[in-house]
């Protein structure tokens, strides 16, 4: 049943966000072309191309954030909760699907983006510009690893992202009249705890443990890595347990406390 | 034989209104039942607590013997007044997507009523009449072999002709192991299909009998419901 | 096309005298078959269980016979129908005297009134 909330949540969104996509490669495409086959001097196509693209590449993040709460309250929280409340499917399904969907066209807008990115500065990649400049120092697995946990954190930075705001539509939902007011309300409040939390449980213990291992300045190369692994796994584990969080109150307000007009 | 649809002091409260106040009732199988009463007597509430859209306040309710939830989406199909249709969609999408969500859902007979009304699977929902929308939310409603059939408001502000269409369907659609429950304020129209009434006023259960009853003292059900809840 | 039903009466008692009249007056001969009991109740317009209650009675008074295999079909026994038939011609008959009596006619004036309006009819 995840499985099937999942295609149609696709399907629902792939229809914005696929030709966003192209159409961001497309203008890259067209910017790095009209630049190329002109002599330099005035270069009015490719500026315009260009401009389009930086319209199209801020629209596409917009979109993705903008989709990402109207999806949940469009199709959950107004009419469309009669279809999708009726189904025979448990709540977190219904959470857990949009959420999936949610990353996954971050993840893709954040592809598309870096894409186009690659196919404007195509040339000098070829070149060989480029890599020197990207180059990073591959010490094997210590850095694959700070890499992992990095993307690890992104992806989980991500998720939390989305919860704490499907928590606050939902928590919202409870007021019977301003519910955007009441949202952005709760919003307010989950993300002052969350800051709270994260200076409790993160900053504080990671202070207090640089101060226990003496002068910072004197930390070598090893001992701040370990302290990078060491504050990642700290960060991720606050992420996820504040996810986790989030998820719980979501849940728990379109189970119990639903009241679709 | 099993009520389908028992309820023990239901009650439900929004803040200080009581949408529903002990309400207790018994339905049983292959029954086509009128819940009556005017707007806002509560009719909504309690098929909504029916269909597990709502969590009642106090008191139980059970849908052939489970509390809603998803044992009981399973074999309940509810039409809301509202429209729920995803509009992205084509009719031939929200088919499909019935077809994956319920296992007693016949996309034949989905198709077969839609071609009679000249309704083609390609066509967007966005660009359907406000009544073709409401017959297609009907068939897909009433193409599901469900124990229980909850029907909110099917017939109210609809043309006469719809109107007969959906009695039909209701009738043509009779089985005797489900029951439809239809909740309307447009008795007249509905009197004769109906075997069982139950009126409802301001949450409270106010009556409950069977049509032919009615009609032995001499009155029509309609009759009767102007003089209950005469203002 | 929903069949006329008064909404003060019971519906089963209607359909049972509507069927009957179909029978009488040839729409259901005797010894014809009748549509399925959703197919009727579709046609009438009404409850299928309403439909089944009324066949049921014509069961009982014997109008009607239900085939184990092969449905319901009205009886053949044309005695039965014309006793019917009668019988419904003196309930209507009765009706009415009952009520020109109320009006306050005489015996007399009622008999040649009739006699006088049936020359018409005929005519």
């Amino acid at each position: 049943m995840l499985g099937k909330l999942i295609k149609y949540e696709l399907k629902a969104t792939g229809r914005t966000f696929l030709p966003l996509y192209a159409a961001l490669l497309v203008f890259a495409a067209v910017t790095k072309l009209t630049y190329l086959l002109s002599d330099s001097g005035d270069n009015i196509p490719a500026v315009i191309s260009l401009i389009l693209y930086i319209i199209i590449l801020t629209g596409m993040f917009v979109m993705t954030f903008v989709v990402m709460i109207q999806r949940f309250y469009k199709n959950l929280l107004s009419d469309e909760g009669y279809l999708m409340f009726t189904l025979p499917v448990e709540t977190w399904k219904h959470i857990t699907s949009k959420l999936l969907v949610s990353v996954i066209w971050n993840i893709g807008s954040i592809a598309a983006a870096i894409l186009s990115i690659v196919i404007l500065s195509i040339d000098d990649i070829i070149s060989g510009e480029m890599k020197t400049e990207l180059s990073i120092d591959i010490a094997g697995s210590t850095t694959a690893l700070a890499l992992f946990e990095l993307i690890l954190a992104c992806i989980a930075g991500m998720v939390f992202g989305i919860l704490i705001i499907y928590a606050s539509i939902a928590w919202g939902h409870l007021s019977k009249r301003h519910r955007i007011m009441a949202s952005i309300g709760a919003f307010l409040a989950l993300a002052t705890f969350s800051q709270i939390m994260f200076f409790c449980f993160t900053v504080m213990p990671v202070a207090k443990a640089l101060q226990e291992r003496g002068d910072i300045l004197y930390i070598g190369l090893d001992r701040s890595l370990t302290i990078y692994h060491w504050f990642m796994w700290i960060l991720i584990a606050f992420l996820v347990i504040l996810s986790a969080l989030f998820f719980a109150i979501t849940n728990y307000v379109l189970n119990r406390e639903l009241n679709l007009e | 034989m099993n009520p389908i649809l028992e309820c023990n002091g239901l009650t439900k409260t929004f803040g200080p209104k009581k949408a529903l106040s002990d309400i207790n009732l018994k339905i049983g199988q292959g029954q086509i039942v009128g819940l009556l009463g005017p707007n806002g007597s509560g009719k909504t509430t309690l098929i909504k607590i029916a269909t597990a859209l709502l969590t009642p306040s106090s008191g139980e309710i059970q849908i052939s013997g489970m509390k809603p939830g998803l044992g009981t989406k399973k074999i309940v199909s509810y039409l809301p007044e509202k429209n729920y249709l995803n509009d992205w969609m084509r009719v031939r999408d929200i088919i499909g997507m019935f077809k994956d969500f319920y296992e007693d859902f016949s996309p034949e007979k989905a198709c077969d009523m839609l071609k009679r009304l000249n309704i083609s699977a390609d066509d967007r929902l966005k660009t359907l009449s406000k009544g073709t929308k409401e017959k297609v939310q009907l068939i897909l409603v009433m193409s599901r072999e469900a124990k229980l059939y909850l029907l909110d408001e099917p017939i109210g502000g609809v043309d006469p002709a719809a109107r007969d269409y959906i009695l039909e369907t209701i009738i043509g659609n009779y089985n005797p192991e489900a029951t439809v429950l239809i909740s309307t304020h447009l008795i007249y129209d509905v009197e004769k299909i109906l075997d069982h009434v139950i009126f409802i006023n301001e949450g409270r259960l106010v009556l409950s009998s069977s049509v032919d009853e009615i009609r032995e003292q001499g009155e029509s059900v309609d009759g009767l419901f102007r003089e209950v809840f005469r203002c | 096309m929903p069949w006329e039903l008064k909404p003060d009466r019971p519906i089963y008692a209607q359909l049972v005298e509507h069927i009957v009249q179909m029978i009488l007056s040839g729409v259901y001969p005797p010894g014809s078959k009748l549509p399925s009991v959703r197919d009727l109740a579709k046609e009438a317009s009404v409850n299928p269980n309403t439909m089944q209650r009324a066949l049921a009675m014509l069961e009982e008074d014997g109008l009607i016979i239900t085939h184990r295999t092969s449905g319901r079909s009205i009886t053949e026994d044309s005695e039965m129908i014309r006793k019917t038939r009668t019988r419904i011609a003196r309930d209507q008959v009765s009706e009415f005297l009952e009520k020109m009596q109320k009006l306050g006619f005489e015996k007399e004036e009622i008999l040649s009134i009739i006699t006088e309006m049936i020359k018409e009819v005929r005519g």
